[in-house]
C-alpha cells in the first residue's frame, strides 16, 4: 500500500525509516502541534503495528499524532499526500500563505497604510477624512488579502500589553460555591482540623479553615473585522493577543460574514507563524457583516462548550449589520442565557454624529449588560473599571 | 489487521460497536502503554469505550469522575483520621515505643484509597477511566500528567507508591475547556463523532434487540434526521436507546405519518430543551416520519 521512492543503492529499511520520520515534520509544516520527540514515537508505533498494512498504519499514526479535533479531520488528506502521492511538496507549499499587499489600505510603506493603526493606537479618532463613507455594512465577503505585519509594531504593542496586564490583574475573581481548605478563612473546617490534630495525638493545635474558592471569569472575545470596522480591527486584535498572553482562559473569535476562532493563532509564540495563521483565517477580512448569523453560528458550534455561567462575553462591533435584526436579537438572547455578562464595545459611540440607532444596535441593546465606547487605548483605559465591575 | 478485527468482534460481544480506527487505536494503546484521550460531543459513547474495554480485558473498571474543584483528597488518597484518632486512644496503654506506634498509625490500614491510588495498586492492570477531565482545573491536570508519566505517587507519611501494574488509562473530554498541549501530547487521540445510520442501527440492534428489523431502521433514520436539524442539543446514542425503549413501551411498532401524534408523546426522551421541543410540531414529526 505504501509507495516508497526506490533508491537503487539504498537499504530499503533505511529509506522507509527516513520516510516515516519525515512525516512528523511534514505534519508540523502543516500546522500540527507535533514536537521533535514525535519522530521516534512514529518509528516505535510503526514497529509495533507493522508497515505492511497501510490502513492500520494510518489509524495508528492518526491516534498518535493528532491532538485535537481539527487535526483529526485534516489528517487523512495529509497522510495521503505524504505517503501515497509523489508530489507531496506541492501540497505542502499550497498551505503556505502568500503575503500580498493589503488592497484596502494601500501598499505597505504607503503612509496611508498606517492610518488605521495610528489612529487606533494614539487616540486620534478624529481623522475621518474620507473614511466615513466606509461606515455601514455590506453583504459581500472581501477577497482582498490583509497585511498582518503591522500586528507586531513594537511601539504601540508595549502600551497595549501594559494595559492588558493591568486589566488581567484587576479582573475580579468570582466566588465559587464549592469550598476549599485554606490556612486562613472565614469558617472553621472541622474535618480538616481533626485531620491535623492526628499529628498531636488528638489535640487540635492547628486549626484548618474553609473558604469559597475564587476563579477569574472566563472571557470570550468576539471581534467584528468587517470593512466598517477596519479602522479598529488591528487595534483590537492586538488587545486580544496581549490579553491571551496574560490570561489562560480567554477565547478569541473574529467575525464578518462568518465566524472563526483565532485563539491558537494569536497564542503562537512565533510572530511570523502567528501572522501566517491569521492570514489563513482572515479570508473575508474587511468585507461585509452578518452579526446575527455569526452569533448564531457561534451559539451552535463553540458556544455550548465555551460559554458557561462564569463567562463574560465581550463583543466588539459597530453594529452595522446586513442581516436581520431579529436574528441578532434572538442569538444575543440565547447567548445571554448561557453567559454571565455580555459587554458590547462600539468604537463609534463617542463620535458626535453617531447614535446607536442602526437596526442591529437597537435589537442588541436590551440584551447587553454594558454598552460602551472603545475607539482607542485611552478610551479603553477609561472604561476598563466599568468593564471589570460588570464582569464581576 | 486480524488483531483489529478480533478486538472489534470482542468489543461487539461486550455490547460496543467500534469502528476499525478506534479498535486499532485501542490496540496501539495496549502496545505502547499510553493513555487514550477521547473527544467528542456529549452522548456519542466515549465513556462506554472504557467500560467495553474493561469487559473485553476482564479487568476491573475504576472510574474517576472529574468536577470543578476536584482535589487530591478526592482523587488520590486520604488518611482515615477518625480511625487514626481512635487508634491513638487505644494505643495509649500500649507498651510499644512511640516510633512503632507511629508506624502503625500511618500504615496502609488507615489509608483510604481514592480512584487514582486504587488504580496503581491493583495486582491486575485495571482500566482507569478519567471522565470529563475538562471539568477539573489546570492544577489537577498538571498532577495527572505527573502520575501518567511515571505511574507513581508520593505520600509524605508513607513514601512513594509505585504502580504494581500499569493501568490502561482512558480519558474523556467534552471540550468545555482547552486541555493543555502537554496532556494531549502524552496521549493517543481519538475523536468520536455521532454514528452514521449503519453504525447506529447496529447499536440499536445489539442494545435493544426487541426493536425488530424494519422498525429499528426507521427509528434510527428518524433520529439521524433529527440530528440534521438545527437543534441546541443534538440527541446522542443514549437518547436513541431511551427513545427506542419509550416507543416499545407504548407499543409503537412503526414510524409513519399516522403515528405522529403518539410519536410526539415520546419525544421527551429525544429532545431535551424547551426551544428544541417547540420546533417539533405534529407537522414536523409527520414530515420526518414520512421520509423514514
Amino acid at each position: 500500500m505504501l509507495t516508497v521512492a526506490p533508491l537503487p543503492d539504498a537499504d530499503p529499511g533505511a529509506t522507509l525509516r527516513t520516510r516515516l520520520t519525515g512525516f512528523a515534520g511534514f505534519l508540523r509544516a502543516n500546522g500540527f502541534g507535533v514536537g521533535g520527540g514525535d519522530s521516534p514515537r512514529v518509528l516505535e508505533a510503526a514497529e509495533q503495528v507493522g508497515v505492511l498494512d497501510g490502513k492500520i498504519l494510518r489509524w495508528s499514526l492518526k491516534a498518535l499524532l493528532c491532538a485535537r479535533g481539527d487535526e483529526w479531520r485534516r489528517f487523512d488528506a495529509l497522510f495521503d499526500a505524504y505517503f501515497l502521492r509523489p508530489n507531496k511538496k506541492a501540497f505542502a507549499e499550497s498551505h503556505v500563505p502568500k503575503t500580498g499587499p493589503p488592497e484596502w489600505a494601500g501598499a505597505p510603506g504607503d503612509a496611508n497604510a498606517q492610518v488605521p493603526i495610528a489612529t487606533a493606537g494614539h487616540g486620534a479618532a478624529g481623522e475621518d477624512d474620507g473614511r466615513a463613507q466606509r461606515h455601514g455594512a455590506s453583504r459581500e465577503e472581501s477577497l482582498a488579502s490583509t497585511d498582518f505585519r503591522d500586528l507586531d509594531r513594537a511601539d504601540q504593542v508595549r502600551d497595549i500589553e501594559a494595559l492588558m496586564r493591568h486589566f488581567a490583574r484587576r479582573l475580579k475573581h468570582l466566588q465559587l460555591r464549592r469550598e476549599a481548605r485554606f490556612d486562613h478563612g472565614r469558617r472553621l473546617d472541622l474535618q480538616g482540623t481533626i485531620r491535623r490534630s492526628v499529628a498531636s495525638g488528638g489535640t487540635p493545635l492547628r486549626l484548618a479553615w474553609k473558604d469559597r474558592r475564587r476563579v477569574r471569569p472566563r472571557l470570550v472575545l468576539l471581534l467584528d473585522v468587517s470593512r466598517s470596522m477596519s479602522q479598529y480591527s488591528f487595534f483590537y486584535l492586538r488587545l486580544a493577543r496581549a490579553l491571551c498572553a496574560e490570561l489562560a482562559d480567554v477565547y478569541c473569535f473574529i467575525f464578518h460574514t462568518r465566524i472563526t476562532g483565532v485563539g491558537e493563532a494569536l497564542r503562537d509564540p512565533d510572530p511570523w507563524r502567528s501572522q501566517e495563521r491569521l492570514h489563513l483565517l482572515a479570508a473575508g477580512w474587511a468585507g461585509g457583516t452578518r452579526i446575527g448569523e455569526c452569533l448564531q453560528e457561534f451559539n451552535r458550534s463553540d458556544g455550548p462548550r465555551l460559554v458557561h455561567s462564569r463567562t463574560g462575553v465581550i463583543v466588539v462591533s459597530d453594529g452595522y449589520d446586513t442581516g436581520e435584526p431579529e436574528l441578532l436579537a434572538a442569538a444575543l438572547g440565547q447567548l445571554r442565557r448561557r453567559a454571565r455578562r455580555i459587554v458590547w464595545l462600539n468604537p463609534l459611540l463617542k463620535r458626535p454624529d453617531f447614535s446607536p440607532t442602526s437596526r442591529g444596535m437597537q435589537a442588541a441593546l436590551p440584551h447587553l449588560d454594558l454598552f460602551a465606547s472603545g475607539a482607542d487605548l485611552a478610551s479603553i483605559e477609561h472604561i476598563l473599571p466599568k468593564i471589570i465591575e460588570t464582569l464581576r | 489487521m486480524n488483531d483489529v478485527v478480533d478486538l472489534q468482534r470482542q468489543l461487539r460481544g461486550a455490547g460496543y460497536i467500534a469502528e476499525r480506527p478506534l479498535a486499532a487505536a485501542l490496540l496501539l494503546m495496549l502496545d505502547l502503554g499510553r493513555p487514550l484521550l477521547l473527544e467528542g460531543d456529549a452522548g456519542v459513547g466515549k465513556t462506554e469505550v472504557a467500560k467495553a474495554l474493561a469487559t473485553v480485558r476482564g479487568a476491573k473498571l475504576i472510574r474517576l469522575q472529574c468536577y470543578e474543584g476536584l482535589d487530591v483528597h478526592a482523587a488520590m488518597y486520604e488518611w482515615n483520621y477518625q480511625r487514626q484518632l481512635l487508634a491513638i486512644k487505644l494505643l495509649e496503654r500500649d507498651e510499644r515505643s512511640v516510633a512503632l506506634k507511629e508506624q502503625d498509625i500511618f500504615s496502609e490500614r488507615y489509608l483510604l484509597k481514592r480512584p487514582l491510588l486504587e488504580a496503581i495498586s491493583c495486582s491486575e492492570p485495571p482500566v482507569l477511566l478519567i471522565d470529563e477531565v475538562d471539568r477539573a482545573d489546570e492544577a489537577f491536570e498538571a498532577y495527572l500528567l505527573e502520575l501518567l508519566s511515571d505511574f507513581q505517587m508520593s505520600i509524605p507519611e508513607l513514601g512513594t507508591m509505585h504502580a504494581v501494574s500499569r493501568p490502561l488509562v482512558v480519558i474523556t473530554s467534552n471540550g468545555t475547556r482547552e486541555l493543555s498541549d502537554a496532556l494531549r501530547r502524552r496521549c493517543l487521540y481519538q475523536y468520536i463523532d455521532y454514528p452514521d445510520t449503519e453504525k447506529e442501527l447496529a447499536i440499536v440492534e445489539i442494545r435493544a434487540p426487541e426493536a425488530a428489523g424494519m422498525f429499528a431502521r426507521q427509528l434510527v433514520e428518524f433520529v439521524q434526521n433529527v440530528r440534521r436539524m438545527d437543534l441546541q442539543k443534538k440527541p446522542g446514542i443514549a437518547e436513541t436507546l431511551d427513545w427506542t425503549a419509550a416507543l416499545l413501551r407504548l407499543g409503537i411498532s412503526a414510524i409513519d405519518d399516522d403515528g405522529a401524534e403518539r410519536i410526539l408523546e415520546t419525544l421527551s426522551a429525544l429532545v431535551k430543551t424547551r426551544g428544541d421541543r417547540a420546533g417539533f410540531t405534529r407537522e414536523v414529526v409527520a414530515r420526518i416520519a414520512a421520509t423514514c
